[in-house]
């Protein structure tokens, strides 16, 4: 039963990657490049701005999977519950999970840029007179309009998922924990939270290394520099030269490796049980 | 003799046969190659960002080549040319030596750089195309892409000359040199940057900062030099940290995009916005993104130009029908329906003087938008392109000393 | 009550975010020119989306193609992914965490790392180009989700159910017909819009094993909001949109978690 997909990831995925792991080895007979060594490596990880850009990619991916973990899980219990509107936000939730990031970067971009949608608000209201002063949102040091970008697409994503977990959380627990004296707040922290912890681990694990690895925000949204590891990547991927090519899939590596440690985290704390929670 | 044979055996071959085998395409006569192009399909991958240039190419010029030739035109938008040479280099290396995926390309010279870097291009054929005769093959701005030999690889498409915009309802008397420039960007904190190199138009306002720095580009044309480069390269880096505290945001980032530029511009954030195509602002006044008050001008020290392509990649398969392509392109009639100012403006890339009466009386017809400089007046102040060592030294010690 | 006022308010807000970035996007696909500081176009216009609708700009065409190549994905990731969801659902063996860990590497590896030896692959297979070859790279990201969905499903399915209907005397294919899927259904449901909208928001496999031949909307998108055409991007958005809506609002019920039993509530 394992057969088929077993071969399209082992057949495709690995042998895509394998293939990757030899051109970053500089082994590109097609440019002349036949002796491999591990001079891209050495190329990628001195480079002046590697460790910037890295520090940048990490802080996109741990902010906006907190941030949209935390806004998810209230969104979730929140939707569960009944009140007026509730199918209007559920439906919205699985529209925003169509919307593709791109669109959602260049929708974001319009609204929160020093000439977007809001600074005209702004300027409206007698706030500011210009652009320039209106708080830099996007192209900005701290990432912001990334982060909201990732922010206003994963806590659909993640939300969802916790509602599907929540499908299956009897409602006769929390009935026992709350005829038990539990209030509100200790029902979600005692039994709510630790039966949806798998979901939402699993959940944040794609987030974070969504976020981590996508180059098409941070180019949109992003600063000159730092650049975010992805689209350095891609960027020299893209290079005039192409002698720095090895360099490129020696990047591409190293983020495919954060994404295994990332797997690897993965594993020991959504996997524990085998596999039956996985999701 | 040799030749009809070849001419026979490829004709007697099943009517799909496809035409990659530039060589025997070379031994032939145009009518063969027509001959053999006839049913063809090219797929010509080509940046896709401007409704006007597409409707051009979908509508036109595939409409004269399905009427003439029987060819059937795909084209195939991209954002950017680089993607195309990774495509064919991947080819390559997998072998696929005579049925690429690419027939043609709209390229520019740090693209054709690479592609000749890793003999990706199919060379040595431009002679066959009958248009060929109205390039003017002696100008060294056609004959050389970036300061590469052209060497018969590419087929010139537009010519083109960097520009600045301006709107001249907020300032109706822009600074006309480069030192006036630099002057009003100390005077003006926040209204004025550039995009971050290696983008391309980015790119090219830092060579022309570089040559206002080494006094003109005389010293700089020829192959790199590294004793020169450093001389100049460290008084442009001087300019450009001066002006930086004075730039859009206090210099503290810069655009990563020509697009990013011509938004900031578009809303009055900056008053400059500038293109290797002067025929973008008009394109840009046509669709309502900027106002219709925009003008544009050179600069009296000259501004750099430079000539765009068609490229057959070496392992297409469709190489009789794009060459027919590219000779379409290169006719008098197709160069003046893209001359026109509605259909996209752009400037011819062969001389007018060897076209027909007609042709040269549609040229002379033609009204140039207001808001795009003529050609002719920015050609009287024209500036070489640069070789690609130097372009990519620019780049690389910008990053390192300016936008670090 | 007070809290009932609460969630309306906190819904209401988050229904406002979910919807605010899409605002500018169909505002412009109706201005001829929107520039600050104008809260509203000065001038409207159709041309944007005259253009996406007109033949020569491709945009519809790629829309079917997009679906076609959406539609076929899940179904291909179905078809190959369920029966593995059953046999790490329902089965311990050796290696099954090596197995899990494989089938989740895909979402978690960003495409990025291996979009360019894909394509590589691809060229050797001869699967470049096409709209097969595409629906195959797809296959790799989607797998994942359908995958670990079907495992979770069937972790939770008992398979007493079809032992009995066995025993009482049906076929193989009556019992995943009238037991397995119904009980299914929901799961696979979910995860078939998840594969769906993993293939349908595809970008960087497409172009790489595509060849930029195989024009998806995302990639047309790009092209037009890479080149600052803000009006035409937002139609192109907007066209890219709607069948997401459709298919969500056809799904909608399965998918909101909102069983029989939760509607009671606290």
């Amino acid at each position: 039963m394992l057969a088929p997909a077993l071969l399209v990831l082992g057949g495709l995925f690995l042998t895509g990657l394998g293939l990757s792991l030899l051109r970053s080895f500089r082994y590109i007979p097609a440019l002349g490049l036949t002796d491999p060594d591990l001079g891209a490596y050495a190329a990628v990880l001195t480079a002046p701005g590697f460790l910037t850009s890295l520090g940048l990619s990490l802080w996109i991916a741990t902010a906006s999977t907190l941030i949209a973990s935390t806004l998810a899980l209230g969104a979730a219990l929140l939707l569960r519950q009944t009140f007026t509107g509730r199918a209007i936000i559920s439906f919205l939730f699985q529209i925003n999970l169509t919307i593709p990031h791109v669109v959602g970067a260049v929708g974001i971009l319009y609204l929160v840029s020093q000439s977007g949608s809001f600074a005209r608000l702004a300027h409206a209201g007698g706030l500011i007179g210009a652009p320039s002063e209106f708080p830099p949102l996007t192209h900005d040091p701290f990432a912001i309009g990334i982060i909201l970008t990732y922010v206003w697409k994963e806590v659909p994503f993640i939300g969802l998922i916790l509602l599907a977990s929540l499908q299956s959380i009897r409602p006769e627990h929390e009935a026992a924990a709350r005829s038990l004296g539990a209030n509100r707040w200790q029902v979600f922290r005692h039994v709510l939270l630790p039966l949806l912890m798998p979901a939402l681990a699993a959940a944040s694990a794609l987030v974070f290394a969504f976020a981590f690895g996508a180059y098409e925000i941070p180019l949109i949204l992003g600063a000159h520099a730092p650049e975010a590891l992805p689209v350095a990547a891609w960027r020299s991927f893209t290079a005039i030269d192409l002698a720095t090519r090895p360099q490129a899939h020696a990047m591409a590596i190293v983020i495919a490796l954060i994404g295994a440690v990332l797997l690897a985290l993965y594993a020991r704390v959504a996997l524990r049980k085998g596999g039956r929670d996985a999701v | 003799m040799l030749r009809s044979l070849v001419v026979f055996l490829l004709l007697t071959t099943a009517a799909a046969a496809d035409t990659a085998d530039g060589e025997a395409l070379k031994a032939m006569t145009w009518d063969e190659i027509v001959e053999q192009a006839r049913g063809g399909t090219v797929n010509w991958f080509m940046w896709g960002g401007a409704d006007n240039i597409n409707a051009y190419v979908s509508d036109y010029v595939a409409a004269v080549l399905k009427r003439d030739h029987d060819i059937t035109l795909n084209r195939v938008p991209i954002t950017d040319a680089a993607e195309v040479v990774n495509l064919v280099l991947t080819e390559k290396e997998a072998g696929i030596t005579d049925s690429g995926s690419v027939d043609l390309i709209w390229i520019n010279g740090e693209n054709f750089r690479s592609m000749k870097q890793a003999d990706l291009a199919f060379c040595g054929y431009t002679d066959l195309l009958p248009n060929n005769a109205l390039v003017n093959w002696d100008n060294p701005a056609i004959a050389n892409d970036f300061g590469v030999p052209v060497d018969g690889c590419e087929v010139p498409w537009n010519t083109v000359q960097f520009a600045f915009a301006h709107d001249s309802a907020t300032l109706p008397d822009p600074p006309q040199d480069m030192a006036a420039l630099i002057d009003w960007i100390k005077a003006n904190p926040g209204r004025f940057t550039y995009p971050a190199p290696p983008d391309f138009t980015g790119s090219v306002f830092v060579r022309h900062v570089f040559y206002h720095a080494a006094g003109g580009p005389d010293a700089l044309l020829g192959p790199f030099d590294q004793a020169t480069f450093d001389v100049v390269a460290a008084r442009t880096w001087a300019i450009l940290n001066e002006i930086e505290p004075f730039l859009w945001r206090g210099g503290a980032t810069y655009p990563t995009t020509i697009t990013q530029l011509n938004e900031l511009f578009a809303n009055g954030e900056v008053a400059f916005t500038f293109n290797y195509d002067p025929a973008q602002f008009g394109i840009a006044v046509q669709a309502g993104i900027y106002p219709d008050t925009v003008r544009s001008f050179g600069l009296t020290d000259g501004t750099i130009g430079n000539t765009n392509y068609t490229l057959i990649p070496f392992n297409s398969p469709n190489k009789a029908a794009a060459m027919v392509v590219q000779n379409v392109l290169l006719s008098g009639e197709a160069q003046l329906e893209k001359a026109r100012t509605e259909v996209w403006g752009a400037a011819p890339a062969i001389e007018i003087t060897r076209t027909t009466p007609e042709v040269q009386a549609g040229f002379a017809a033609i009204k140039g938008h207001p808001s795009v400089v003529p050609s002719e007046e920015l050609a009287r102040a024209a500036l070489p392109e640069l070789q690609a060592d130097w372009l990519v030294a620019i780049e690389e010690g910008w990053k390192a000393n300016v936008g670090n | 009550m007070r809290s009932n006022h609460w969630q309306i308010i906190g819904a209401a807000l988050l229904a406002l975010a979910l919807i605010l970035p899409m605002v500018p996007l169909a505002i412009w696909s109706l201005a001829h020119g929107w520039r600050f500081p104008d809260l509203l176009p000065r001038a409207w216009s159709l041309k944007a989306w005259d253009y996406a609708l007109s033949a020569p700009s491709g945009v519809l065409q790629s829309l079917w193609i997009t679906i076609w190549i959406a539609l076929a994905t899940t179904a291909l990731a179905a078809l190959v992914g369920v029966p593995a969801g059953r046999a790490l659902g329902l089965h311990d063996f050796r290696g099954k965490r090596l197995v899990l860990l494989l089938m989740i590497a895909p979402a978690l590896i960003p495409a990025i790392a291996i979009a360019p030896g894909l394509h590589g692959v691809f060229l050797r297979l001869g699967l470049t180009g096409g709209t097969g070859g595409v629906i195959l790279a797809h296959l790799i990201p989607t797998l994942p989700y359908m995958v670990l969905i079907m495992a979770a499903v069937f972790a939770r399915f008992d398979t007493v159910h079809e032992d009995q209907a066995r025993s009482l005397g049906a076929a193989p294919w009556q019992v995943w017909r009238h037991v397995t899927l119904p009980a299914i259904a929901p799961g696979l449901l979910t995860a078939c819009l998840f594969a769906f909208l993993v293939s349908w928001s595809q970008y960087l496999l497409t172009l790489a094993v595509g060849s930029g031949r195989v024009q998806t909307l995302p990639l047309l998108l790009y092209s037009f909001a890479a080149a600052g055409r803000n009006d035409v991007t937002g139609a192109i958005a907007l066209i890219y949109i709607l069948p997401g809506v459709l298919v969500v609002a056809l799904t909608a019920r399965q998918v909101t978690g909102r069983h029989p039993a939760l509607m009671a509530g606290p």
